[in-house]
């Protein structure tokens, strides 16, 4: 069983129509990307270390995700062993009915959350909120997109889709509903100023916090979480309870693969060597402690996940969400995050989303969102095969002929007559006889059926008038005839 | 723990100088805030003067000042009560949760930042928390020592023990860690050996350990580099033994 993914909310034709029309959003997304993938660039060239050190974190990744259900256990004995609480959650509607469970017996009002991928793809903020619990986003990018009342449009900058004008109009209409004063003006540290204010007395008011988690260390259960504002700090200090939803595929097995893998978010994430905080979470408060959570949770998140190991697939589980192949997407470049209607977006989102939710759930993001031109799988430091998962579900898809006749027929008539040499031959001379009627002005228009749709929107350059095979031939009989 | 480190430090004298280079300039390079006092306690008592003034100075002036330090007996010896009323600053040691002062004596925070806090108050273990919370929130630095530092990340690793509370180096606008130049090491790997070590001794990892390298930042508006987000605004690091 696959997992369950939130609803993409409008169609395809309708998000990528959207998306196209929206210049700002282009602008913004064209240059936070190319900035990232920049910066991952050159941090890379600065630290040799990182990259020795990536190359065996694969190793390391892929090592626990081979043993994961015997981890699994080791880091639940650890974590219980040390006064904190595990569950395993099958889907959205196991972690949504724990968090509320907990939020009931400790009288929870106010809950304070910390940037996490797994809790936006259970939709959690919704379902505590419809049980009437205040929830805060607080890493300021998920607190502009909360305000905005949007989905994440960057695994990791996700407002970045966001002008400071945009940020501005938030932050003055929030002001307004709390009550206090607005921005100063909308620079970055006017802005910030702003949010640090709000965020400061919901961090100090709140009961409970929830954050995600980076990666989990079997050998003696401790939560590793990674973020540069502080708020994951704030999260899982301040409140009297800290619920961690995580994937299972988070785990790793020992301290030793920790070495490599902890510097990895960052190098490929921001071209930081490290991110500002890093928090190793072993348990609840100790006996004698007077900060940090009375109680420590682990909610550890399957929603499709186990499905994978073992399949074709086992290696999309060692993204360390990174957001490395997004930046380097020529179709999320063009077309931002929130075009592929998931929290998951970019080359890992077109994987990703269809595996955890189902093909059914997004069948064009394989068939339409890539370009298969590889810039992903060279840029993932976790040497994820994303294109050749992409052709995979794209060859799911047509066995299950989810394809119109017309569209199967045609490529079913091209792979037949491009099978042999004198159906590629043929096929050539049909074409360069059709291009006579059908080219103008330099380019193919007009044309019926499926190449005029292909042709559209796109430039086919015509046909050389003489192709290489006959080229040669012909060169090959010239140079016979003079010796 | 800072024996600890200093006791399993991997090199000698002699490579202190290079490593104590490499963290000051990656520290720097994260917008934090570095003194090397060289020449002993003395030297670093003044550094430490020299910080409050850098670091604190630009607060608004009919505010009290507040700086909230662990209370350790490694701390002790620099004898910061004296030293910080002398930069305007009133002493708060961490209250230590076994066998130090209870929270009883502890100041009342008096401006507006604690009103937040007793919304917490129906739990009986709660106004204890709550109280040292808006204490440390209300606070205009913390002063801390670190356990290791790492020079090539510009990292400093803080361990949360009942003696050495988390709050310190979260949440008041300022944070001050004192380091000794033999605590430093190369990489991640290396400072990460001496968590294994502590680990052996204490049958595990602390309940908390942070990795800090330099003051709070986001990138989350147009990429624009904002710092002091949610953590402190400034972080600074004095280095030299006392």
């Amino acid at each position: 069983m696959p997992g369950e993914l939130p609803p993409a909310g409008a169609t395809w034709s309708e998000r990528r129509r959207r998306a196209l029309a929206d210049p700002a959003m282009r602008a913004a997304v064209a240059k936070s990307t190319r900035s990232l993938a920049d910066k991952k660039e050159a941090a890379f060239a600065a630290y040799p270390a990182g990259e020795a050190m990536r190359k065996r974190a694969v190793i390391a990744r892929r090592g626990s995700l081979a043993r994961l259900d015997t981890l699994l256990d080791e880091l639940t004995r650890q974590i219980e062993a040390r006064g904190g609480h595990v569950s395993r959650a099958a889907g959205p509607a196991d972690v949504g009915r724990y968090v509320l469970d907990v939020a009931r017996q400790r009288g929870v009002g106010r809950v304070v959350k910390s940037k996490s991928m797994a809790t936006e793809e259970i939709a959690l903020n919704e379902q505590l909120e419809e049980a009437g619990l205040h929830v805060r986003e607080t890493d300021l990018g998920e607190y502009i997109i909360q305000l905005a009342g949007e989905r994440p449009a960057h695994i990791l900058v996700p407002a970045s889709h966001k002008t400071r004008q945009q940020v501005r109009t938030l932050f003055d209409e929030e002001a307004t509903r709390c009550a206090v004063s607005p921005p100063t003006g909308d620079a970055t540290a006017e802005l910030t100023a702003f949010a640090r204010r709000q965020l400061r007395e919901d961090f100090l008011a709140a009961d409970m916090g929830i954050s995600g988690g980076n990666f989990l260390v079997a050998e003696t259960g401790t939560l590793v979480l990674i973020t540069n504002e502080g708020n994951g700090r704030m999260t899982t200090s301040l409140p009297r309870v800290h619920i961690a939803v995580v994937g299972i595929d988070k785990i790793v097995a020992t301290w030793m693969d920790l070495h490599d893998l902890l510097q990895q978010p960052a190098l490929s994430g921001t071209g930081q060597r490290l991110s500002t905080y890093t928090t190793f979470i072993t348990g609840p408060r100790r006996e004698g402690e007077l900060d940090g959570p009375e109680e420590f949770h682990l909610v550890l998140l399957d929603n499709g996940r186990h499905e994978l190991l073992g399949s074709e697939f086992e290696d999309v589980l060692a993204c360390i969400r990174c957001g490395a192949c997004l930046n380097v997407c020529p179709v999320f470049r063009t077309i931002g995050g929130q075009a592929y209607g998931s929290m998951y977006s970019g080359p890992i989102g077109v994987v990703l989303t269809p595996l955890l939710g189902g093909l059914d759930r997004a069948p064009e993001l394989p068939k339409s969102a890539c370009a298969l031109c590889y810039a992903c799988a060279d840029a993932c430091p976790m040497e994820i095969e994303l294109p050749r998962h992409i052709l995979a579900l794209r060859r799911t898809e047509i066995e299950r002929s989810m394809e119109p006749w017309t569209v199967r027929l045609t490529f079913e008539l091209w792979g037949r007559f491009w099978a042999n040499p004198a159906g590629f031959r043929f096929t050539g001379r049909m074409a360069r006889l059709g291009q006579r009627i059908y080219m103008r002005d330099g380019r193919l228009q007009g044309a019926p059926g499926l190449v005029g749709g292909w042709t559209a929107t796109r430039d086919a350059p015509p046909l050389a008038r003489e192709s290489f095979h006959e080229w040669w031939r012909r060169r090959r009989r010239a140079s016979r005839a003079g010796t | 723990m800072t024996r600890h480190a200093n006791a399993e430090s991997p090199r000698g004298a002699n490579g202190d100088a290079a490593l104590v280079e490499e963290f000051v300039e990656n520290w720097r390079g994260l917008d934090g805030d570095a003194w090397i006092a060289s020449g002993g306690r003395d030297a670093v008592r003044r550094a430490i003067g020299e910080a409050v003034k850098a670091m604190v100075g630009d607060g608004e002036p009919e505010t009290r000042r507040r700086a909230l330090a662990w209370a350790t007996a490694d701390l002790a010896s620099l004898e910061l009560p004296g030293l910080l009323a002398e930069q305007g600053l009133d002493y708060v040691p961490w209250p230590s949760g076994s066998g130090g002062r209870g929270t009883a004596d502890l100041p009342v925070a008096t401006d507006d930042r604690d009103s937040g806090a007793d919304v917490a108050g129906a739990e009986a273990a709660a106004p204890s928390s709550a109280g040292l919370q808006a204490l440390a929130a209300s606070s205009d630095l913390g002063i801390t020592t670190c356990s290791w530092v790492v020079a090539e990340t510009g990292t400093i690793a803080l361990y949360a023990t009942p003696a050495t509370g988390r709050l310190p180096s979260l949440l008041p606008t300022a944070h001050l860690a004192l380091v000794r130049p033999s605590q430093i090491v190369k990489t991640v790997a290396d400072g990460l050996r001496l968590l294994a070590d502590y680990m052996a001794q204490h049958g595990g990892p602390p309940s908390a350990v942070n990795l800090i390298s330099g003051p709070s930042r986001s990138a989350d508006i147009e990429g624009d580099l904002a710092v002091g987000v949610h953590g402190p605004r400034r972080a600074g690091v004095i280095i030299g033994d006392w």
